[in-house]
């Protein structure tokens, strides 16, 4: 109970009927969608507004009392439910859908927005929000955001970070904070990809952007039905090695099955058979035929009894109804039952299926199966008897079993309920000490006083005592003058270095330290000089570790010594510009090269951070190993790629690319770097050792560490070994390519990005500024079929005379890959991001800019973003000379970014000479965004010894 | 993906965990009169433990309710109530507290929860036995007995509907719903009811007039109605054609009511006339009367049973092939005397059989065609009773019954399948919240552009109209029964029975 003073200041707030205080009545909040943990709270707030929200948040940290944020109450872990009379907030009252906006097919919204309702809204425009938990029809996008939902269709089209663009979060204190946000896609951490999953442990979010994307144009639906289930995970395994992606693929147990015919939701899935597989494929009509006819026949090679297409939509609705309430039916046959949610690697579910019944057998339990097959989610039923005491013994020692068995197969512990109350003891089996203890450090950053959500996620008894160097004082502690002052120590702390190595047991020799001749001589440096590698930066020693001990090593020294450390892979990322202050030793990865484990079937690969994207290094710090080894040579082996196409992707290392982040072209159709990577291991900035994510598609144990790491360049840990999703490498690939008059090509570029047609990239350029006419270029990839129909529905859009040019195959891939590396000889690359639907001004401004600049401009018409490149004046023949000299370029850009802000959108520098490195302000951060950005900083690297700044 | 599962089953499952922890706690002591009301919730719980104990708390029951919605408080669930239902059975909380008063008074019983469920549970019913046990607890209402006591007593309804009547002619009911200085909305909308109940008057509308169509246009299934439709087909009343036996045209009886008895006699009429018109002998069932549900909704389950028993022997007695009802409501409650009287030593079995019988006037005129009428040309929006899309499983009753009118423009209306707020005497017992829904209904329905609002439940029929009044608004409110009649007669069909007055508008301004 809480006072009745507060009561009534939190009425005068949200109104009499938005607090609940009376014992009594706050009994139906004792539990979420998991009544095992019933738990009654202090009282209840129903705010109405994102001020109200603010207030109410203010009024209860001003006296120290804990919050429950709670959408609908739908969720399986016990995360809504407020421990130790805490205050819930609920956002059942805010669920207006604020800004539809068709045209950049964004939606903001209040987060109590149901998420079938917002679908609902968003029909009318042609589109729908992608993310389909069972739920959907109760859940809210809110209680979505914090736990990262997923659903059937996650398979092809992502989860809910993937959708979630921009968050306005009330943290702890009341205070609001803008993650992202359209057309704010430049720079700074990626908070809002973090604060997705964080299980209302971070703050609350009062505002949400979600993208929206087209309806499908055509959807073919399959069952499959088996004798053996371990047949039809064998069918799962053979249609993604065919290289199809279906957009969902799901797997009914016979038990189950059973279970819904004897339901009213009966949908006439066959009652002798051991299994029965949904498989949907869903896109433009063209493709759609052949794709399910292959499906088809995979299905059959595996084993199938029969497989049938629904003819009607009813009946392809009756087969999704009889699976997304499965468990509801279940409950109708069970005196109890205990849902378990967790995932594998695809490749072994068949193994996981037989472990699963060899459990079930060896505790004398029923266990019944149905689950996201395509994503290797699985959701264990077990079916039993609570009045029987021993056979509830058995079912606890039976679920612990099954979960630490999907552990060992390299699963985890929950793919989609979240860890809440209910998993936060199983945490240990995937996160060790110090995972856990920097988890307890992120909750900190965001909220000091842990008031949030306390007594979830993270397993009880492990919150460290001491305080984490995070707080506002400690971020001025840290030795940033030092750093940014360019100047170098006094000592050399390479030798420095070089010595505390020798403590730790390294030998020098090992490590190729400052002045050792092998690796400088590899490299073309003089003996004994200070290597001048990477270009432009100027370190006492570049280290090659072999290992992570060995990165441990170095960091660990280095937080001995203070020598500021710089994270490289390839060296291709920090050419001038490199926007490290003092710089004493570099890092590279590049001979932590090997493929740690690939297995084409689950479509993830886990290389270590050197391995080369296309080319490799050889020769440099000792590599090994030819050219050839490299990341996309491994994938293109089994017909498969990584279709990361961001700017100087192909030059450099997986590492570098994590590290930098940025978004490439074709992010509109297979998502960005954000949404690849799976999973991470890394060496934080004093020297821990920590592993987060894996190498499962969905996985929502414990924070999102992995987009965090993602994009921060270096600032927060040494990024040692990387889990990425990979896809079937499309049958056919073309680019379109229309020479416009820039006065018709941004209004052309955003028509065809309007369609429904799935253009996989739409790009101007790249073209000198002064030029009258741009390259608008379209990239379509698929199935032959599907991109043939695509291509000819797209030639309207392009204009007829000339016909455009057409490249495939080969050709058009490496069109693009000439894009990726447009930025290698940049002296200086700003982004500019601004509002799709504003192309036309955004263009206008990069051409005012690179006109201006004497440079060079691509624009992304599908992101809405544009690029503009000045490159080095000498060999770079296309670089026009007479603009503005250098010492210009500052009062330029803050010119140019007031414009972009001023229509909402933002400027970032990712380049420019170093010379000019202290002036340039490089990013548009807001002071919330900077403040926690200083508090991450000092939670990985308390001692500043990274001498990367974030972008 | 988030699934609902047994959640009353799933236990914590960490290796910390135990199975057994998750015990309620200890129960509260209860006053004695609480604990006899929680056995008897207990007792009724325990006798339906199929249907009723199903709840698995997965939530998905709330979007569906016109309360959560407008409070967002989870009290004001289906979920939450059925937890509050719960918590009295297990002592923990006092059937006669304000709590539980309240938020089960609050609950509309419309029943939109029930086809959201996937784990079946039979709200509607537990709901009754919950206001059953509050009612014990804590006597409702002086104004709420009375009103019960009168509908439900031939010789009190009478007198008391006559004289409604009479209030009702002199035009000053529709004048206090119109004045702006009479306070207290309770007031306003008993007078606003009352004088809504007056037979409306079908326009004429010339944009109607001037589309030429030769039947309605009906507008595709919402898609709430869809999914009523695919799950209720296992409900005793579903929409099973009629079977007559061969050589005979089908029988049937049509419930009078009270209320409709009263105050709404025309629609009465107009049933019988359109059940003739489409085949059916319609025989008297003398004996007769309220059929029950506003006292079961009321938790007033004694006199409910009495009711139902009276009516059981009536219908019996008149030994049609079915029963028709214009009143959803009471459909839904005749459809349920078998479980009602279940215990009943004499009557469970004839109860069931004329709970087998019980069908609306929308699905027996259905089953005919129906048979087409004279073109109206008007723009009509039709809303879903509750107690026929939900409690029934009959979506889009009135629209089966106007597709027999020619040139009749059924136009959408938003949010059709949500309640209205009328909910037996919900106005009168939950004034502001009532207003809340009954105005958003309102709203819609002014969106349409419906020249006329067709809903097949005299209930909602008072409440629709009588918002529409409180707004100034004199659109009228009609039983589609009603419009397939007037179509009728510009047909010319009645011409061997004595026409009722004119119902147009067109006619008489």
């Amino acid at each position: 109970m809480i006072p009745a003073a507060l009561v009534a200041e939190l009425a005068g707030i949200c109104g009499r009927e938005g607090v609940i205080a009376e014992r009594d009545r706050l009994l139906a909040y004792e539990s979420d969608g998991l009544t095992a943990y019933r738990h009654r709270p202090g009282a209840v707030v129903l705010p109405r507004t994102t001020d109200e929200l603010r207030a109410a948040v203010r009024r209860l940290s001003a006296r120290g009392l804990a919050i429950v944020p709670r959408g609908a109450g739908t969720g399986l872990s016990g995360g809504a439910v407020a421990l130790g009379g805490a205050v819930v907030i609920g956002t059942a009252r805010m669920n207006r859908i604020l800004h539809m906006d068709p045209e950049n097919r964004r939606v903001r919204l209040q987060p109590g927005v149901i998420n079938a309702e917002l679908s609902v809204a968003a029909a009318p425009h042609g589109l729908h929000y992608a993310p389909d938990p069972s739920s959907q029809s109760a859940c809210t996008v809110g209680g979505n955001v914090a736990e990262n939902s997923g659903g059937p269709h996650c398979l092809k089209h992502g989860v809910t970070s993937r959708y979630v663009t921009g968050l306005s979060v009330v943290l702890a204190d009341g205070s609001l904070v803008e993650f992202g946000g359209l057309g704010k896609e430049a720079g700074g951490y990626d908070l809002a990809g973090l604060f997705v999953g964080s299980e209302g442990c971070f703050g609350i979010a009062a505002e949400i952007e979600v993208g929206l994307v087209p309806l499908p144009e055509g959807v073919r639906t399959l069952l499959a039905v088996f004798d053996r289930l371990e047949d039809a995970g064998r069918a799962v395994s053979e249609i993604v090695r065919c290289g199809l992606l279906p957009a969902a693929m799901e797997i009914i147990d016979g038990a189950t099955i059973r279970a819904i015919e004897n339901s009213v939701f009966a949908a006439g899935y066959p009652t002798d058979a051991e299994a029965a597989l949904v498989v949907e494929f869903d896109g433009v009509e063209a493709g759609l035929d052949a794709e399910t006819a292959r499906a088809r026949k995979c299905c059959e090679e595996a084993g199938a009894r029969e497989v049938e297409q629904a003819r009607t939509e009813a009946g392809r609705a009756a087969l999704w109804r009889g699976r997304k309430k499965a468990f509801g039916a279940m409950g109708r046959i069970a005196p109890d039952l205990l849902v378990q949610d967790a995932t594998v690697p695809r490749s072994v579910l068949p193994e996981v299926l037989r472990r699963i019944s060899a459990v079930a057998e060896q505790y004398k339990l029923i266990v019944a199966n149905v689950f996201h097959a395509g994503d290797g989610n699985l959701h264990p039923n077990i079916l039993f008897d609570r009045s029987d005491a021993e056979e509830l013994a058995r079912v606890e020692e039976a679920s612990a079993e099954i979960m630490r068995l999907c552990v060992a197969e390299g699963g985890t512990i929950t793919g989609e309920h979240g860890v809440g109350l209910d998993k936060k003891a199983y945490m240990p089996l995937v996160y060790g000490p110090e995972e856990i203890r920097l988890m307890w450090g992120l909750r900190r950053v965001f909220d000091p006083g842990g008031i949030l959500n306390p007594g979830k996620v993270l397993p009880d008894g492990t919150e460290p005592v001491e305080d984490f160097p995070c707080g506002e004082s400690s971020v001025q502690e840290r030795p940033e003058a030092e750093r940014g002052d360019g100047k170098r120590a006094p000592e050399r702390a390479g030798l420095r270095l070089a010595a505390g190595l020798e403590r730790a047991g390294l030998a020098a020799e090992t490590l190729r330290l400052a002045g050792v001749a092998a690796e400088s001589r590899m490299l073309g440096w003089g003996d004994g000089a200070a290597p001048s590698w990477p270009p432009g930066v100027e370190a006492e020693a570049v280290v090659f570790p072999r290992s992570v001990e060995e990165v441990q090593a170095v960091m660990e020294s280095a937080n001995q010594t203070g020598a500021a450390v710089l994270p490289a892979g390839g060296g291709t990322w920090l050419a001038p510009g490199s926007r490290a202050g003092r710089v004493d030793i570099v890092l590279s990865t590049a001979r932590m090269n090997q493929v740690e484990r690939y297995e084409p079937a689950d479509l993830t690969i886990t290389v270590a951070a050197g391995r080369a994207m296309q080319r490799g290094f050889p020769g440099l710090g000792g590599v090994s190993g030819s050219a050839k080894e490299n990341l996309n040579a491994d994938l293109a082996a089994h017909g498969q790629w990584l279709p990361l196409d961001s700017p100087g992707a192909c030059a450099g290392t997986i590492g570098a690319l994590v590290a930098t982040g940025t978004p490439g072209p074709l992010r509109n159709r297979y998502g960005g770097v954000r949404d690849a990577v799976l999973g991470l291991e890394m060496v934080t900035g004093d020297g821990r050792r920590i592993k987060f994510g894996g190498r499962v598609v969905k996985n929502v144990a414990g924070y999102d560490l992995v987009r965090l790491l993602t994009g921060s360049r270096g600032s927060l840990a040494v990024i040692t070994s990387v889990s990425v999703r990979v896809f079937p490498r499309p049958e056919a690939d073309v680019t379109l390519i229309q020479e416009l008059p820039a006065d018709e090509v941004a209004e052309r570029a955003r028509a065809l990005a309007n369609s429904p047609l799935p253009v996989a990239a739409l790009e101007i350029g790249p073209s000198s500024g002064r030029s009258d006419r741009f390259p608008l270029k379209a990239r379509f990839v698929g199935s032959e079929a599907e991109v043939e129909d695509v291509v000819e529905r797209a030639l309207p859009f392009l204009g007829g005379a000339p016909p455009p040019e057409r490249l495939e195959g080969a050709r058009s891939r490496s069109d693009h890959g000439d894009l990726e590396e447009w930025e290698a000889d940049a002296r200086l690359v700003v982004r500019l991001a601004a509002r799709p639907s504003l192309l036309e001004g955004t263009l206008r401004t990069a051409r005012a800019l690179a006109v201006e600049l004497g440079g060079q401009l691509v624009v992304d018409a599908l992101q809405g973003t544009a690029r503009v490149k000045v490159g080095s004046p000498a060999g770079d023949p296309l670089a026009p000379v007479g603009g503005v000299p250098e010492d210009g370029w500052v009062e330029r850009l803050a010119e140019a970014r007031s414009a972009v802000e001023e229509t909402g959108g933002s400027l970032a520098v990712s380049q420019a000479p170093l010379e000019l490195g202290e002036s340039i302000r490089w990013t548009s951060e807001s002071r919330g965004q900077a403040l926690l950005s200083n508090r991450l900083e000092a939670l990985f690297d308390p001692r500043g010894v990274l001498a990367a700044k974030r972008a | 993906m988030n699934v609902p599962a047994r959640a009353r089953m799933r236990r914590p499952s960490g290796p910390g965990g135990s199975l057994r922890a998750a015990a309620p706690p200890a129960a509260t002591v209860a006053v004695p009169a609480a604990a006899s009301a929680a056995d008897t919730l207990a007792l009724a719980l325990a006798d339906q433990q199929e249907g009723l104990l199903n709840c698995v708390h997965c939530g998905f029951c709330l979007p569906a309710c016109p309360t959560y919605r407008r409070l967002g408080d989870e009290a004001d669930s289906p979920r939450g109530r059925l937890y509050l239902m719960q918590a009295v059975v297990e002592g923990r909380l006092d059937a006669a507290s304000a709590a539980f008063q309240e938020h089960i008074g609050r609950c509309l019983g419309c029943r939109a929860c029930e086809p959201a469920c996937p784990s079946g549970v039979e709200y509607g019913r537990l709901l009754e036995l919950a206001r059953h046990v509050g009612g014990e607890a804590r006597r409702p209402g002086l104004a709420t007995r009375l009103l019960l006591r009168v509908v439900g007593t031939r010789w009190l309804a009478r007198p008391a509907m006559a004289a409604a009547r009479l209030l009702r002619a002199t035009g000053a009911p529709a004048l206090v719903a119109s004045a702006k200085f009479v306070p207290g909305r309770r007031g306003r909308l008993a007078a606003a009811m009352l004088a809504s109940s007056a037979r409306g008057r079908l326009p004429v509308g010339e944009t109607a007039a001037a589309e030429a169509t030769t039947g309605p246009r009906v507008r595709p299934a919402a898609a709430g109605s869809a999914v009523g439709a695919g799950l209720r087909a296992d409900r005793p009343s579903s929409d099973r054609p009629p079977t007559a036996p061969s050589g005979r045209p089908p029988t049937v009886a049509v419930l009078d009511g009270c209320v409709q008895a009263g105050l709404f006699a025309r629609v009465n009429k107009a049933t019988v006339r359109v059940l003739e018109t489409n085949g059916y002998r319609v025989a008297p069932a003398p004996g007769q009367g309220c059929c029950g549900a506003l006292h079961a909704h009321a938790g007033d389950l004694r006199a409910a049973r009495a009711l139902a028993r009276r009516n059981v022997e009536a219908f019996r007695k008149a030994g049609t092939d079915y029963v028709a009802m214009n009143a959803s409501g009471c459909g839904a409650a005749m459809a349920s005397y078998g479980e009602l009287l279940a215990r009943d030593p004499e009557l469970a079995g004839p109860a069931a059989e004329v709970a087998a019988k019980v069908r609306d006037v929308s699905q027996l005129t259905a089953e005919r065609g129906p048979v087409a009428g004279a073109p109206v040309a008007a723009k009509v929006a039709c809303d879903e009773p509750c107690h026929l899309l939900h409690a029934q499983g009959l979506p889009r009753s009135a629209e089966r019954i106007l597709r027999a009118v020619p040139d009749l423009d059924v136009v959408p209306l938003a949010n059709a399948a949500e309640c209205c707020g009328g909910a037996g005497i919900y106005g009168l017992a939950q004034p502001e919240l009532g207003g809340r829904i009954g105005g958003d209904k309102v709203d819609a329905v002014l969106e349409s552009g419906a020249q006329a609002l067709a809903t097949g439940n005299p209930g909602c029929m008072m409440q629709i109209g009588a918002e529409l009044r409180l707004r100034g608004c004199r659109l009228p409110v009609l039983h589609p029964v009603e419009i397939l009649d007037e179509s009728y007669r510009r047909a010319g069909m009645y011409k061997h029975v004595r026409p009722e007055p004119v119902n147009a508008a067109g006619a008489k301004a």
